[in-house]
């Protein structure tokens, strides 16, 4: 890369046009000291000035704190491209479409109640909670039937009785992303998802029991119904075989057509056509119907937990208060409306491995959230603390309302694997007062704490940045593992 | 060696440089690499099932036949005895796989997807032919 990244405010970088060939925009990277030269060592900033290639893009290329190097966009990657003549790009939101977080929480009160049976309920959650590689999720469904989910997302799991109107409620787009076009989703993808709609998946997706342990918001936490010592269920998801399949069909067709559009990119991943062409369109309604599945996925999932708490508790979910904080994804991009310049303009907001984060008084956020602000949930790494955020104002003007997703990957998972072995992390793991529940012990050190970063310099960047403030801080008693 | 691959270092994901003689030997081994990943490797005898990918070109081939072998791996839940591939030219290969039911959780990583990211297929100046290809996981 021709040029470094120059700090221009504190918290903020900017990569100068020229810092690669072809950049449209400049490249804004939100980071400390640290973490920014972690991704320049990583490389990931060169990525940043690749997405700032691509035609039609406004405004910046734009990088979360957690940034770290990723398969043609940089993981923390957002850019927003112009409607009218800009491009999507099925690298922006990557194969796991609409992969996501959901915050539950519950009535339950930690030291006093949960404590004593953490060893049950996390054995419950285990029995009830389907993961690993392939796997048969808690519905199984007809052709017809998946072909409902990807068109209604979370409803159709409520017509057929699972989860209440309040659960959709507390999901972004309450749940349901319109103009999905199940039509667009291959055969391929549908024989991927069928049997695997309300299951964790592997890799890096979880289900943790944790307590609140610090609000730093008392007004967002009231909002919320969050409060210290409180036990709370976070989960980490996405739309499985069926979004994988979906990006990989539809990349394939891009990587066709890009080149007979004149359209150039610095790497093969970010292929990409103009939004108004025909390939753009199939593809967002694919998206879309993967995106429906994702947020179905964690839905049937809630029911999972609440049969579990049920199980270990003896008593009924509405007792217990498991309801649904709020549901978002962190892998997607949206049609959505930003002032530019002075001018209101439509943009495809592509996040990859950001997450959404509207201000108050977004009129897309439910209204028990208008003041607030919109909840965004951000899961630490395995045993270490986790984050409740909500979006700002100024995120508009300084992210298109997007700020981080997690405490983002500092080593890779060979490198993990070799300094610890997966029985010496779970030992580790216990002592620290953790209950486990794995598929298996083996690939616990791929997601060990130490191949993080540090989740909590993230999330005070995120907030030091102005992209969203802090609500409250949980850590985990309970860990189900993919 | 004539022919092999290797597991490449990556923060948030893997690759695999793999090689052979021939386009079709260079798949087989990046084939292998997979399986060694996902820890998917097992004992045959198993089903034999005919794999047909066609591209563009060599490296969306190599893209196309990796990630065939993982949809296989997903929706049969099986694992792999052995992969031949057949034949192979830029556009077009044809393999077969023998699949063996997964006895439990592989003890591997799981892989959503290979990726054109710094995708490369080149004959070296040796004759050698050499694949690239990173992997979501």
């Amino acid at each position: 890369m021709a040029m470094e990244p120059r700090k221009i405010e504190p918290f903020v970088w900017e990569i100068p046009l020229g810092a690669v060939p072809g950049m449209r925009v400049p490249g804004i990277v939100y980071a400390d000291d640290e973490l920014m030269r972690k991704a320049i060592d990583d490389r990931a900033i060169e990525q940043v000035a690749n997405v700032a290639t691509l035609p039609g893009i406004v405004r910046a290329s734009y990088a979360m704190p957690d940034i770290h190097w990723g398969y043609g966009f940089p993981i923390g990657g957002v850019a927003a491209t112009s409607v009218e003549d800009g491009v999507i790009s099925p690298g922006g939101v990557g194969f796991d479409i609409a992969c996501g977080v959901r915050l539950l929480r519950t009535e339950l009160e930690w030291e006093a109640e949960v404590r004593p049976r953490i060893h049950e309920l996390v054995e419950a959650l285990g029995r009830h909670i389907p993961r690993g590689v392939g796997t048969k999720g808690r519905m199984r469904l007809s052709r017809g039937e998946v072909e409902k989910v990807l068109l209604e997302g979370v409803r159709y799991p409520l017509s057929r009785g699972v989860g209440t109107e309040r659960d959709a409620e507390f999901c972004e787009d309450r749940g349901v992303l319109e103009d999905a076009r199940p039509e667009e989703v291959s055969d391929k993808a549908i024989a991927r998802g069928a049997p695997q709609l309300g299951s964790l998946g592997a890799g890096n997706h979880f289900l943790e029991v944790q307590v609140v342990e610090e609000v730093f918001d008392a007004r967002a936490a009231a909002a919320m119904q969050l409060f210290e010592g409180q036990v709370c269920v976070m989960l980490h998801t996405g739309s499985r075989g069926m979004g994988h399949q979906v990006c990989t069909d539809h990349l394939k067709v891009m990587d066709r057509v890009m080149p007979k559009l004149g359209i150039e990119v610095p790497d093969r991943q970010l292929a990409c056509v103009p939004l108004r062409h025909e390939a753009a369109e199939r593809y967002l309604g694919a998206m879309r119907a993967a995106a429906n599945f994702a947020r179905a996925n964690r839905h049937v999932l809630t029911d999972g937990v609440r049969e579990a708490f049920a199980a270990a508790f003896g008593k009924g979910p509405r007792e217990l208060g498991v309801e649904v904080v709020y549901d978002v994804a962190h892998n997607l991009a949206k049609i959505e409306t930003f002032a530019v310049d002075g001018r209101r303009r439509e943009l495809c907001v592509h996040r990859k491995g950001a997450t959404r984060a509207f201000g108050p008084g977004h009129p897309e956020l439910p209204s028990a959230y208008r003041e607030i602000g919109q909840p965004v949930i951000i899961p630490g790494s395995m045993g270490t603390a986790s984050y409740v955020l909500v979006g700002t104002v100024e995120s508009a003007e300084r992210s298109f309302s997007s700020t981080c997703h997690g405490a983002g990957r500092a080593m890779s998972r060979t490198k993990a694997k070799k300094l610890k072995s997966g029985p010496q992390v779970r030992q580790e793991l216990e002592a620290m007062g953790i209950t486990l529940a794995a598929a298996h012990w083996g690939l616990l050190a791929e997601e060990a704490p130490y191949a993080y970063k540090d989740v909590s310099k993230v999330v005070d960047v995120c907030e030091g940045a102005g992209l969203s403030r802090k609500v409250a801080r949980l850590r985990p008693v309970g860990v189900v593992k993919g | 060696m004539r022919s092999g691959f290797e597991i490449l270092e990556h923060t948030a994901d893997v690759g695999i440089r793999a090689w052979g003689a021939t386009l079709a030997e260079a798949l087989e081994q990046a084939a292998r690499g997979l399986i060694e990943l996902l820890g998917a490797g097992l004992e045959g005898p198993g089903r034999t099932r005919r794999v047909v990918v066609e591209a563009e070109d060599a490296g969306a081939l190599a893209v196309g036949f990796l990630n065939e072998l993982l949809f296989l791996h997903e929706t049969e839940e099986a694992g792999f005895a052995a992969v031949r591939v057949v034949r192979a030219d830029d556009r077009r290969a044809e393999a077969e796989v023998e699949l063996v039911p997964l006895p439990g959780e592989p003890e591997g990583t799981a892989v959503k997807a290979a990726t054109y990211h710094r995708l490369a297929v080149e004959r070296r100046p040796d004759g050698i032919v050499e694949v690239r290809v990173y992997l979501d996981v």
